[in-house]
């Protein structure tokens, strides 16, 4: 877009504007109290000032609460950050969460106070870290399918959200973030180049310096978000591009985004394959959104064909127990498609973070080896399988969709609902055959105390299996016992992991979890592991305060065991023994009180509890309470792993 | 000929173990592998202490039922006090490249063989806790919804 000149902020400009619409300002100042009598701050001692002035007639009435503002004519009718917001609201966010910066003042004004009603999609949402914040529109969007808002605070809210970033870049989840930029303020809370800061590990980033450039920047910014790779985006905004009076400006027709497609000869082909299989197998990976996994069970029911999932794994994926899913009556697959998976004779795949990183990491720190040849690439193929065509898989179904039902002969429908059908009874058989050996692995240790991981899992099961549920956090370390005790059918049923691996992620996955929950009668599990927990635990009472539906359980373990479990070994290596592995890997002496923990935010909850015959109906209240709209907290005293 | 005849011993003891292997590994992959009986030297209570403090139930749980590497039915390396006690003494003696969350090596400066003793006689108290599926009513139920899932 053109740079308005009507709506240029340069610093001085605004200044100048400022102080000419300065005649109501001239009357507050003349109702604050004597230069004189403010100055104590100037060092000198107190003791030693002879005599204080006595407080003016106005400064009693202000004490008083009677005072009465000036009458001061309202310089700013439009400020430039109404129009952000309404900007972001029509984009359909729902959410902006931030942790209070006097470097966004104008847009936290705009965000709690312009609209009818105001602060309503997007709602503010307080953090009480700016990890916290990110990490919240982390899990929000892996179980919308669609960004969120956070907002940081300049330099320094930008360094403590870094770590959430990366995570949300390496996990290719969409976040839409708005920094300020208060230049004149606090010098150690600006930059020349903000988003530098953590431009390696962010899709997009732009600083704006016209409030039409902001509107186009927010659009843009949500649009890179959602584009495969999904990642994080940045705009930085200055104080005077969110505080300057645009009466003039419109905001900027919104353009969606266009996605890379498969062409309609790979469609027409793929189509003519799948029906002319007799046994076709598709796998799916994750998609980007609800109506993606939509999609890819419409095709599969089409075609009849035994489908695979990632949903034990992550979100957007075939539904679990779907009667096509599972291994179907034959694994002798003579036609695979792909869909964001590799390895099939038909592979549909996004581009990973390799197709971004060399533009963005311009410094060559080579996160996670991405920059490396061969690294951050697709999955090694297997035997009969095709190089994948990069393309967006979800935006591709319809085409190959429409191509299915064009090409779809009488004959071959018969022959699909046959096979459909002998696909339903032997994944069915499969799946009782499969839970079968997990409740075998489960039982063991039932009675144990402290309480198996098994147990908590299994126990959650009967308590949530016909409410709609979403289990937020990673399950990895908790044994991963949701993935056969539980049936993961729903885009947002199991969020997976945490992106890089990074701990202080599943509360505030949660929490974001929560927030897409709260309106969608949904509640939200947490198995909560205790070291992740004490990053950044005030997220908790961001739960309580914003009275999302989120249950924490915690796998209260008392230590790092992983960690533990390696200097474990390496003592065992260099023939130290082991007795000292505790140090530095275990939380004990004193052991953390997490209900008291949860209490300090406002979080009801209950425990220690050690004992596994008490654990149900702990849990029974804990999903009584969500239901309300109350999270709850479970301090289970749990097996390490 | 003592070697001969040991050598044909051990043959004879190798057939049976092989005819015997298909059974065993089963009941080792499905956890139903019974507990040894072989004699116990070592004292228990001291080996509960050790269990502890060597943190063994970072990965064999605190009653040796869960875990990574659960014992109980699964009881591999601990046939008998020997067994275990090599087993202890032959994990990796060389620095992995990558964090490792296998086995670690207890040699004899660290763990003498009478406290690895001590360690197998608590090990060996371990018992399966874990009642029949029929008495566990939340498991079942889980099961029997799935076989009437339509």
């Amino acid at each position: 877009m053109a740079k308005s000149q009507k709506t240029s902020v340069g610093r001085r400009g605004f200044l100048k504007n400022a102080a000419a619409s300065a005649a109501g300002a001239a009357a507050l100042a003349t109702s604050t109290a004597p230069a004189e009598a403010q100055s104590t701050g100037s060092g000198r001692d107190a003791a030693s000032t002879p005599s204080v002035p006595a407080p003016t007639e106005k400064q009693l009435a202000r004490e008083a609460g009677s005072i009465q503002p000036p009458v001061a004519v309202r310089s700013i009718t439009r400020p430039a950050s109404d129009l952000m917001v309404q900007a972001i609201r029509d984009l359909g966010i729902e959410f902006a969460a931030a942790n209070p910066g006097s470097s966004f003042e104008g847009l936290q004004e705009s965000f709690i106070n312009y609209g009818d009603p105001p602060n309503v999609k997007p709602e503010w949402i307080t953090a009480l870290h700016e990890e916290s914040a990110v990490t919240m529109a982390h899990g929000y969007a892996k179980a919308e399918g669609k960004p969120m808002v956070a907002v940081l605070h300049g330099t320094i809210g930008i360094q403590h959200a870094a770590m959430s970033i990366y995570q949300a870049y390496y996990d290719r989840v969409p976040v839409v973030m708005l920094a300020g930029n208060d230049v004149d303020f606090i010098p150690a809370h600006t930059a020349h180049d903000m988003a530098g800061l953590v431009r390696s590990y962010t899709k997009w980033d732009a600083e704006p310096q016209t409030v039409d450039a902001a509107l186009t920047a927010i659009h843009r910014a949500y649009n890179e978000a959602i584009t495969p790779p999904l990642g994080p985006t940045l705009v930085v905004l200055s104080s005077e591009v969110q505080k300057v009076n645009s009466p003039n400006v419109r905001i900027p027709s919104y353009t969606p985004p266009q996605f890379t497609t498969i062409d309609s000869t790979t469609a027409k082909e793929i189509a003519k394959n799948l029906l002319a299989a007799q046994n076709p197998r598709i796998a799916v990976g994750r998609l980007r959104t609800p109506e993606g996994v939509e999609r890819a069970v419409e095709l599969a029911e089409l075609v009849g064909a035994s489908t695979g999932t990632a949903a034990t794994q992550g979100p957007m994926s075939f539904p679990q127990r779907h009667a096509l899913c599972g291994p179907g009556a034959d694994k002798g697959y003579d036609y695979t498609l792909g869909l964001e998976t590799g390895g099939a004779q038909a592979s549909i795949t996004g581009p990973g973070l390799a197709k971004i990183a060399p533009t963005r990491d311009t410094t060559n720190i080579d996160f996670g080896g991405i920059l490396r040849p061969g690294r951050g690439g697709f999955a090694p193929s297997r035997e009969k399988s095709a190089p994948p065509v990069e393309a967006d898989a979800e935006a591709s179904l319809p085409l190959i969709i429409d191509e299915v039902k064009r090409q779809l002969t009488p004959e071959q429908k018969a022959r699909i609902q046959e096979r459909a059908a002998r696909h339903a009874s032997a994944n069915h058989d499969a799946h009782v055959a499969a839970l079968e050996q997990a409740v075998e692995k489960a039982r063991p240790g039932w009675n144990s105390s402290p309480i198996s991981t098994a147990r908590i899992y299994a126990e959650l099961w009967p308590l949530i299996m016909n409410e709609d549920w979403c289990l937020a956090s990673p399950s990895n370390f908790s044994g991963g016992h949701n993935a056969q005790l539980w049936e993961h059918n729903k885009p947002y049923s199991y969020l997976g992991g945490q992106g890089a691996g990074g701990m202080g992620y599943g509360a505030p996955a949660a929490v974001g979890a929560g927030l897409a929950a709260k309106a969608r009668n949904r509640i939200v599990i947490n198995v909560q592991t205790d070291g992740d927990l004490n990053y950044a635990p005030g997220v908790l009472w961001s739960a309580v305060h914003h009275k999302l539906p989120v249950l924490t359980v915690m796998h209260n373990n008392r230590a790092w065991h992983q960690e533990y479990m390696f200097i474990q070994y390496m003592a065992g290596v260099r023939g130290r023994g082991a007795e000292r592995a505790i140090i530095g890997n275990t939380l004990r002496d004193p052991f953390i009180d997490y209900t008291k923990m949860a209490a300090g935010y406002g979080m009801a909850g209950e425990g220690p509890i050690s004992d596994p015959t008490k654990l149900q109906a702990a849990l029974r209240r804990g999903v009584a309470s969500v239901k309300r709209g109350e999270p709850y907290m479970i301090d289970a005293i749990t097996q390490p792993r | 000929m003592k070697n001969a005849i040991g050598d044909w011993r051990l043959a004879i003891g190798c057939l049976v173990l092989a005819a015997g292997l298909p059974w065993a590994v089963n009941a080792q992959q499905n956890g139903s592998a019974p507990a040894p009986t072989s004699p116990v030297t070592g004292n228990a209570t001291s080996g509960k202490a050790l269990y502890y403090s060597y943190g063994c139930y970072a990965c064999h749980g605190y009653g040796g039922e869960t875990g990574a590497r659960p014992f109980v039915g699964r009881w591999g390396h601990l046939a008998n006090e020997r067994e275990f006690v090599t087993f202890l003494r032959g994990r990796a003696n060389v620095a992995p490249v990558i964090p490792s969350g296998s086995m670690p090596n207890f040699s004899v400066e660290t763990l003498p063989d009478k406290r690895a003793k001590d360690l197998y006689a608590y090990i060996r108290t371990f018992k399966s806790t874990g009642p029949p599926l029929k008495d566990i009513p939340t498991l079942d139920a889980i099961v029997d919804a799935a076989k009437h899932e339509k």
